[in-house]
């Protein structure tokens, strides 16, 4: 790898990171979603 | 290199922490393996209460703070390139620590203080209990007063030099702890002893709980402390590359210690003694505080993310696979974080005001826990020992192969165990109970959960052996320690910081501001009992 390769990958952006953080956070939300209308709502009053 | 007077200090702290674990690890698969009845002849509540309470007590109290007080040692020394500051009272720290440990003990192990980890009044243990543990926490305060002092005498030394990021993290954890600790220790000093040795009648177990809600859950910062700062000091320079950003890091100490205190009510959403609007208060700093979590699983994977690229990697994922994953700095990150995920979903359907009635109490509280502190906290543990065993006993790693297995079998063993637990607390299963053996079609639906539970506890088990063994033939090695010239490595900034504000370099404003939302989240939630007219409860348990 050149030095000017390398500069170029430690001044780029974390693209990558970008997009598994917004993965993850998205299948959090999903799951959040999930548990609240899919488990939580439809169990009802506590009776 | 550091000197053999703090290698050994902070050794003797580590040997401490990790017997108390491995104890921990034993008593944890037998109580699975109680709790599902397979066994009959195991089957004994007062057994099974008296070594719940004995493993959450090592693995919350004694393994952490041992721990974190060691690696802090270490950090202190070799980051500032200085000494521990008044070493003997450093030893006298330890040996208070560890003599509270050795009498909070015997009541734990004779069945004397079966009142779990969380020791909830009017629950009532043997006065040692409380003394042995009162003495642990007073030995890590003088930890807390070493850490402080060494921070603020390197600062008046270096002038306008940014103290180093694993100092920074230290001491922001030293701090923490002081300020986290002081709600459990009202609570031991004022009610619980009072009660146990007779002096009071009753206690007012609305106060108590009040107070242990300000500990219960910035202990949990004062555990990950450490592994955040392995996140950041350790893993970039291990994986071949830079550390994102050394004040990004700061900012998320900052926040972790600012906003991790006030926040302790979500553990009393369901208690009657505090208010709607005070619980939703709290519930709303719940929230605020995975903010620090979110940056720092940004940083820490850009850095990996730059590692990856550097090493040939390309494309938008295809640095993951470049990685040096023989590493197991680099490996337990990667675990950590995957189990940090998880574990975290399962804190934010805790934290939510409504949803919690749904998981309250129940098994999916443990599986959170387990993952967020066997998972991610420990396994840094494990990663750090890895790394700084070596530099500390002056011998290369016994097995970096063995390390290998031990991370990926921990974890493995962990979303074993972990996954059932979730499901099992969506199923109705309560938690806190010695048998799940009733005989009804409910709980026959909970057996093969259980069974799953008992094999992902025993693949922990052998995990756990298996550090041991590797730290112990590291240490024990007959390999010259003389011939050992490795040195600890912390991570850089790709931009070195010449000069960072007072702000991220200092805690002196971020005390204040702490004491402002500690004032606003708990003053009037503690205040209220000393102006209504409360109903005390008389002791039980023993």
């Amino acid at each position: 790898m050149t030095e000017e390769e390398r500069k170029k990958i430690l001044e780029s952006s974390p693209v990558g990171t970008f997009a598994l953080m917004a993965a993850v956070i998205g299948s959090m939300v999903i799951g959040w979603l999930f548990l609240y209308f899919g488990v939580f709502v439809p169990r009802g009053m506590i009776n | 290199m550091v000197n053999a007077a703090e290698r050994k200090l902070a050794l003797s702290h580590l040997w401490v922490a990790f017997i108390a674990f491995i104890l921990a690890c034993f008593m944890g698969e037998y109580q699975v393996l109680e709790r599902s009845g397979f066994i009959p002849a195991l089957e004994s509540p007062t057994v099974y209460f008296a070594s719940v309470s004995t493993h959450g007590v090592l693995m919350g109290f004694v393994l952490t703070t041992f721990f974190i007080m060691g690696f802090g040692y270490y950090i202190a020394t070799s980051s500032l390139k200085v000494p521990v500051w008044n070493i003997k009272l450093a030893w006298c720290g330890f040996w208070i620590s560890f003599a509270g440990t050795a009498m909070a003990a015997i009541p734990l192990l004779t069945g004397k203080a079966s009142v779990l980890y969380t020791f909830y009044l009017p629950l009532q243990a043997h006065v040692a209990f409380y003394i042995g543990a009162t003495l642990l926490v007073v030995g890590s305060w003088l930890w807390c007063l070493i850490m402080l002092v060494m921070f603020s005498q390197w600062k008046k030394a270096n002038p306008k030099q940014p103290v180093p990021l694993a100092m920074f993290a230290t001491t922001a954890n030293a701090l923490l702890w002081l300020w986290t600790s002081a709600g459990v220790a009202l609570e031991v000093l004022f009610q619980a002893i009072p009660l146990a040795l007779g002096w009071i009648d009753t206690v007012d177990p609305g106060l108590a709980r009040t107070l242990f809600a300000w500990t219960l859950h910035p202990i949990v910062y004062f555990w990950l402390i450490p592994a955040y700062t392995a996140f950041y000091v350790f893993v970039p320079k291990q994986a071949g590359s830079y550390l994102f950003s050394d004040e990004v890091a700061r900012v998320a100490f900052i926040l972790l210690v600012v906003f991790g205190l006030p926040i302790g009510f979500h553990h009393l959403y369901m208690d009657p003694q505090q208010a709607s609007g005070w619980k939703l208060l709290h519930g709303i700093g719940t929230f605020i505080v995975s903010l620090p979590t979110l940056i720092t699983g940004f940083t820490v994977i850009a850095s990996l993310e730059i590692a990856g690229k550097l090493r040939g990697g390309k494309g938008l994922f295809g640095w993951i696979g470049s990685l040096p994953w023989s590493n197991s700095m680099v490996l337990a990150v990667i675990l950590a974080l995957l189990m940090l995920i998880l574990g975290g979903f399962g804190g934010i359907v805790n934290a939510s005001y409504a949803m919690n009635a749904m998981i309250h109490n129940t098994a999916w509280v443990p599986g959170h826990f387990h993952l967020i502190f066997a998972g991610t906290t420990v396994i840094m543990y494990f990663a750090i020992a890895y790394y700084i065993w070596p530099l500390l006993v002056r011998k290369p790693l016994f097995s970096n192969s063995m390390a290998l297995i031990q991370l990926w079998t921990w974890f493995i063993g962990m979303t074993i165990l972990s996954t059932p637990w979730h499901v099992l607390g969506l199923l109705g299963q309560p938690r806190r109970i010695s048998t799940v053996v009733y005989n009804t079609l409910l709980t026959l639906a909970w057996k093969p959960y259980e069974l799953a539970m008992i094999f992902g506890g025993l693949v922990m088990l052998g995990s756990a052996c298996l550090f041991i063994y590797n730290i112990a033939k590291t240490q024990f090695s007959p390999v010259s320690a003389t011939d050992f010239n490795q040195e600890i490595e912390y991570a850089e900034p790709y931009h070195p910081v010449q000069d960072v504000p007072d702000y991220l370099n200092d805690f002196k404003l971020w005390n204040r501001v702490i004491a402002v939302l500690m004032a606003i989240g708990f003053g009037v939630p503690i205040l209220q009992f000393f102006f209504m007219d409360t109903f005390g409860s008389p002791a039980w348990g023993l």
